[in-house]
C-alpha cells in the first residue's frame, strides 16, 4: 500500500495516458491517432525540458539543439543509403556507406544529444541563470546556422526524405512513459533535492552546501538525453528531418504547455501539453472551418497562435504557477502530518474526540 | 586601403544598429528586469505599419505613402503607442514578478504580436519602396558610402546623444538612469515608479520605430520575423557589455556589430554562412572569462 | 558521517569597502568552538558582512579568515558550508517550496550525507528545536517564528563547527525570544559548536551570550563579557547617540 502511495505521482499521470491511447487506438480515426502520437512526443520532450527547467527555475530555449541533435544522427544512420553518398557527401565513411539498425541507432544517437548537453552544460551553467537562458537560445541558433549551412552533412535547409517510419502511438506512449518514469527518479534522487533548493534560493542552497554548478550539470545533461529521445521519435514518426522542425516556434510551443501547465513539476508538464495538444487541435479544426447546414464557419487562420500566447499570458498574470501549481498529484487521503500518514478518517476522530474533551 | 575603411564603416553602422536595439532592451531591463523580445516585434510592427493590411505581395502603402517626415512621425508614434500598451497590459500586472516569469511573459508577447500580424499581413514577405534612392552610393573623402549607410550612422549618432543629454541632464532623464541603475534605490528617493517605466517603454519604442525604418530603407522587404534577428544580436549584446548597465549595452551592440562584420569580410568563403555562429559563440566565451559582462553594474550582484 | 570538529575561526584585520562606503575597517575577532559570542551595533555597523565575510559570501580586502590555523578567505560560500560554517539569514531564506523536512535534508546532502542519513538527522533536529510536527508542510504558509527556527535548525544540519545567526530573534514576542534563547543556549551544550549571534535585541543578547564585540560604524568598539560591555562608555556613547536606542535595555 505505501509503494501505491509513493508511486502514485506516477500512476496518475501514466494511468490516464494508458487508458487515453488505448480508446483512442481502439475508437479513433487515423488522423486523431497521428495528432496524438505527435502530442505524445512532445509530451516527452516536454518532460525532458522540464527535468532541467523546471527543477532548476531556468528557462532553457535551447532544448531543440538536442532534438535535432539526435534527429539528424539517427537520419545519418538509418536513412537513404541509396542517396546518402551523393546527398550528405561529406558524412564520415562509416556513416555514409552504412545503414545500422534502428534500435542501436537510436540509442546512439539520445547519446549523442545527451553528449552534446554535457558538453554545452560545462559551460552555459557557469552563467547566472539569466545569462544561462539567454546563452541557450544562443546555442539554438548556433545549431540553427551550422546544420542550415552545412549542405553536405545535413542537407542544408532541404528536408531529408526517407527515414524508416515505426513509431506508432504505442512507441510514443512507450517513451512516454520512461520519459516520465526517470523525471520522477530524478526529482525524487538527493539531486533532484538540491537542484530544487537552488531554484528556490540560490543563496540559501550555497549557504547549504549544494554546488549550483554540478546540480544544474546533472540536471541538464539528463533533460538532454531526453530531449534527445524526442528528437529520434519526431524522426521516425514522420519520416522526415528538417532544421526549420526544430527552431523558434516549437520552442514556443512546448514552452507555452509548461507555463500553462506549471512549469515546476512533473504533472503541471503532462497536464499542460495534453490540455493544450487538444485545444490546438480544436483550434486547427476550426481554422480549417466547419459546415453546418449551408453555413461556414471558421476563425481567422492564425487565431491558434493568437489564442494560444493569449492564455499563457493571462496563466502568468493570474495563477502564475499554472495549472498544477508546482504540485503533484498526491494520494487524496493522505494527511501530511508529522511524517506519519493517519488516514483521514482517523484524523477526524482524533479530532473530535478532543474536542469533545473525551480522552 | 579603401576595403578595410569600407568593412570598418559597415561594420560601425551595424554596430550603430545593434547598440540602438541593446540600449532599448537595456533601459527596459534596467527599470523592470525585463528581457523584452517583443522590442523585435515593435521594429516589425514599425516596418509593417507602412503598408495595408493585406495578403498581397506587394502592398499599398498606409504610412508609407505620407510625405516623408509625417511617415517617420507615423510609424515612429506607432511603435511608442504600441510599446506603452504592451507595458500597460501585459507587463505592469507582472511588475514584480521573476525574472524568468518575466522572460517567459516578453517571449508570449512577441509570439502575440508575430501572429497579430501573421493574421492581418499573411505570412510570406513582401517588397516593399521606400527610400530608395538612399540605397545609392555617395562620394565621401574618394570612397563610396551607400547613403543608407551614412543615414544609419548619422541618425544612431543622433539618437545616442540625444539620449545621453536626455539621461543626463533632464530631471526625468537623471530619475530614468538612477532607476535603470538601481530601481529598489530610486523608488526610496521617490522616484515615481509608472511613470518612469512608461517612459523607459517609450524610449525603447522610439527606438524601435527609427530602427524599423532604417531596417526597411536598406533591405527593401516586410517579413514577420525580421525584428528577430536583431533583437536576439542586441539581447547578446546587452549580456556582453554588461547586465544592468546603460553604457555596457552601446559597447555591447557595437562590439557584436562590428565583430560580425569583420567575419563577414575576412573568414574564407566557405566559412562565411557559419558568420552568425561564429558571434554566437563568441557572445558564450565572453560570458565564461567574464560572466557579468564588460560593465558591472551593482544591479548585477544580489544583496545577501 | 560527523566531520572533524574545528576549534577557533578567525576573523583578521576585515575590511570591506562598496564602492566608497566601507562597511567593515580593519575588524578583527574570534570565535571559539563552545562559545556564544555576541555581535552587536547600531544599523549600518557592519554586523550583516561580517557574517558575510565569515561564510564566504564577501571576501574581504584586505584580511583573512582562518579555520583553525589555514586560511579560508578565498573559500566560496559552499565549501565555507562543507568546512564547517553554517549560518542563517536575517531574512530566513528557507526553501518555500520544499518540505520543513526537505530543508534541512539539503543540508544535510551538502555536507556529503547519505539520503537516508540526511532524514534522519533532519528530524532529529526539528524535534531537538521543539518542532514535532508538520515535518511535511510546504515553507511557503510557515508562521514568521516557526520560520526563523527552522532557518536555524537548517544551518544545525550542516553539522557546523560554527553557527553564525543573523539576528534570530527580530519580529518575535517574548514568549518565543524565551524559547528561542533556551535553543541557542543548548546549541554548543548539545552540538559542541561556536555560536556567534547577531541581535538587536538586548534581552536576548544579554541572556545567551558568554562575550559581547560591539560594531560601529564598522569599527571594533569594545569587546567583553555582557557585564564588561553593558558598562563600557564607548558603547553607551554610540547607543545613546543613535535615536533607536535601547539605552533602557542595556543599562
Amino acid at each position: 500500500m505505501r509503494h501505491i502511495q509513493r508511486l502514485f505521482p506516477v500512476l496518475a499521470l501514466v494511468i490516464p495516458l494508458l487508458i487515453l491511447v488505448f480508446v483512442i487506438d481502439q475508437f479513433g480515426s487515423a488522423s486523431i491517432q497521428r495528432v496524438s502520437t505527435e502530442a505524445l512526443i512532445r509530451l516527452v520532450f516536454a518532460v525532458g525540458l522540464y527535468i532541467f527547467a523546471g527543477n532548476s527555475g531556468i528557462v532553457s530555449f535551447g532544448h531543440m539543439t538536442f532534438c535535432a541533435v539526435a534527429a539528424y544522427a539517427s537520419a545519418w544512420q538509418t536513412c537513404c543509403s541509396m542517396l546518402k553518398p551523393i546527398t550528405m557527401s561529406g558524412l564520415p565513411g562509416f556513416l555514409r556507406d552504412n545503414t545500422i539498425p534502428l534500435i542501436p541507432a537510436g540509442l546512439t544517437s539520445i547519446g549523442l544529444a545527451g553528449g552534446t548537453a554535457f558538453l554545452s552544460g560545462l559551460i552555459l551553467m557557469r552563467l547566472s541563470s539569466l545569462s544561462a537562458s539567454i546563452s541557450t537560445l544562443a546555442l539554438l541558433f548556433i545549431l540553427n546556422v551550422v546544420y542550415s549551412n552545412w549542405s553536405s552533412v545535413t542537407m542544408g535547409n532541404s528536408t531529408i526524405v526517407g527515414l524508416p517510419v515505426y513509431v506508432t502511438i504505442w512507441v510514443a506512449l512507450a517513451a512516454a512513459i520512461v520519459a516520465i518514469v526517470i523525471a520522477y527518479l530524478y526529482q525524487k534522487s538527493r539531486w533532484g533535492l538540491m537542484m530544487r533548493a537552488t531554484r528556490e534560493d540560490e543563496v540559501a542552497a550555497q549557504a547549504s552546501g549544494t554546488s549550483l554548478y554540478w546540480s544544474r550539470l546533472i540536471a541538464f545533461t539528463l533533460s538532454g538525453f531526453v530531449a534527445g529521445l524526442a528528437g529520434v521519435l519526431f524522426a521516425h514518426f514522420m519520416g522526415t528531418v528538417s532544421i526549420s522542425n526544430f527552431f523558434l516556434n516549437q520552442t514556443f510551443l512546448i514552452v507555452a504547455m509548461l507555463v500553462i501547465g506549471g512549469m515546476q513539476s512533473l504533472a503541471g508538464a503532462v497536464v499542460g501539453v495534453t490540455l493544450i495538444s487538444v485545444l490546438i487541435e480544436v483550434l486547427r479544426r476550426a481554422e480549417m472551418g466547419y459546415s453546418i447546414g449551408t453555413m461556414d464557419f471558421a476563425i481567422p487562420r492564425g487565431s491558434q497562435e493568437l489564442i494560444l500566447a493569449g492564455i499563457m499570458l493571462l496563466i502568468l498574470m493570474f495563477r502564475k504557477g499554472g495549472i498544477m501549481g508546482g504540485r503533484e498529484f498526491r494520494w487524496p487521503w493522505l494527511v501530511e502530518d508529522d511524517g506519519v500518514r493517519e488516514p483521514e478518517l482517523a484524523k477526524r476522530a482524533r479530532l473530535l474526540k478532543m474536542r469533545l474533551g473525551v480522552r | 586601403m579603401t576595403n578595410i575603411v569600407q568593412v570598418l564603416i559597415d561594420a560601425v553602422a551595424l554596430g550603430s544598429l545593434y547598440a540602438l536595439v541593446a540600449l532599448a532592451i537595456g533601459l527596459v531591463f534596467g527599470v523592470m528586469r525585463l528581457v523584452n523580445f517583443a522590442q523585435g516585434d515593435y521594429i516589425t510592427v514599425g516596418a509593417y505599419s507602412l503598408v495595408i493590411p493585406t495578403f498581397a505581395a506587394t502592398p499599398a502603402m498606409m504610412f508609407g505613402a505620407l510625405p516623408t517626415v509625417a511617415m517617420i512621425f507615423c510609424v515612429v508614434l506607432t511603435v511608442t503607442i504600441l510599446a506603452l500598451l504592451t507595458e500597460r497590459l501585459a507587463f505592469r500586472p507582472l511588475r514584480n514578478s521573476d525574472p524568468t516569469t518575466l522572460l517567459i511573459s516578453s517571449f508570449a508577447v512577441s509570439y502575440f504580436l508575430q501572429s497579430l500580424i501573421l493574421m492581418l499581413h499573411g505570412g510570406r514577405p513582401k517588397a516593399i519602396n521606400i527610400g530608395e534612392s538612399l540605397t545609392t552610393a555617395v562620394q565621401l573623402f574618394g570612397i563610396r558610402i551607400p547613403g543608407v549607410q551614412l543615414l544609419t550612422m548619422g541618425v544612431a549618432v543622433t539618437l545616442l546623444v540625444t539620449l545621453v543629454l536626455f539621461l543626463k541632464k533632464t530631471p526625468i532623464g537623471i530619475q530614468l538612469r538612477a532607476a535603470a541603475e538601481n530601481f529598489q534605490m530610486a523608488r526610496l528617493l521617490g522616484v515615481p515608479a509608472n511613470r518612469v517605466i512608461a517612459i523607459a517603454f517609450a524610449i525603447s519604442g522610439i527606438l524601435g520605430g527609427t530602427i524599423s525604418l532604417l531596417f526597411v530603407i536598406q533591405t527593401g522587404t516586410l517579413d514577420i520575423r525580421m525584428g528577430v534577428m536583431p533583437t536576439v544580436y542586441a539581447f547578446f549584446a546587452t549580456v556582453i557589455g554588461g547586465i544592468g548597465s546603460l553604457p555596457g549595452a552601446v559597447v555591447g551592440g557595437y562590439i557584436v556589430g562590428i565583430v560580425s562584420v569583420l567575419l563577414q569580410s575576412y573568414l574564407p568563403e566557405e566559412m562565411r554562412a557559419f558568420r552568425d555562429a561564429g558571434v554566437f559563440t563568441l557572445v558564450i566565451l565572453i560570458l565564461l572569462v567574464r560572466p557579468q559582462g564588460l560593465i558591472v553594474t551593482s544591479a548585477a550582484k544580489e544583496r545577501v | 558521517m560527523t566531520k572533524s570538529r574545528k576549534e577557533k575561526l578567525e576573523a583578521n584585520d576585515i575590511h570591506v569597502d562598496f564602492g566608497g562606503i566601507k562597511a567593515l575597517n580593519g575588524v578583527t575577532l574570534t570565535l571559539n568552538a563552545g562559545d556564544i559570542l555576541g555581535l552587536i551595533g547600531p544599523n549600518g555597523a557592519g554586523k550583516t558582512t561580517m557574517v558575510n565575510v565569515l561564510s564566504g559570501f564577501q571576501k574581504p580586502s584586505p584580511g583573512t579568515v582562518h579555520l583553525d590555523g589555514h586560511d579560508v578567505s578565498a573559500l566560496s560560500a559552499r565549501k565555507m558550508a562543507q568546512a564547517g560554517i553554517g549560518r542563517s539569514f536575517q531574512a530566513a531564506r528557507l526553501f518555500r517550496g520544499l518540505t520543513v523536512l526537505e530543508n534541512l535534508v539539503v543540508a544535510g546532502l551538502g555536507i556529503g550525507m547519505t539520503r537516508k542519513g540526511a532524514t534522519a538527522q533532519a528530524r532529529e533536529i526539528l524535534n531537538w528545536i521543539g518542532y514535532h510536527h508538520g515535518h511535511d508542510r510546504r515553507c511557503e504558509s510557515l508562521p514568521y517564528s516557526d520560520e526563523r527556527r527552522i532557518s536555524i535548525a537548517r544551518a544545525l544540519a550542516l553539522q557546523p563547527s560554527f553557527a553564525l545567526l543573523d539576528e534570530p530573534a527580530s519580529g518575535m514576542n517574548e514568549h518565543e525570544c524565551e524559547r528561542l534563547m533556551e535553543t541557542i543556549v543548548n546549541i554548543p551544550k548539545h552540538y559542541g559548536c561556536g555560536v556567534m549571534l547577531i541581535e538587536h535585541n538586548m534581552q536576548v543578547i544579554m541572556g545567551v551570550c558568554h562575550r559581547i564585540h560591539v560594531l560601529d560604524g564598522g569599527r571594533s568598539l569594545a569587546e567583553g563579557t555582557p557585564e564588561q560591555v553593558k558598562k563600557d562608555p564607548n558603547v553607551l556613547r554610540a547607543y545613546l547617540g543613535d535615536r533607536s536606542s535601547r539605552a533602557g535595555a542595556v543599562i
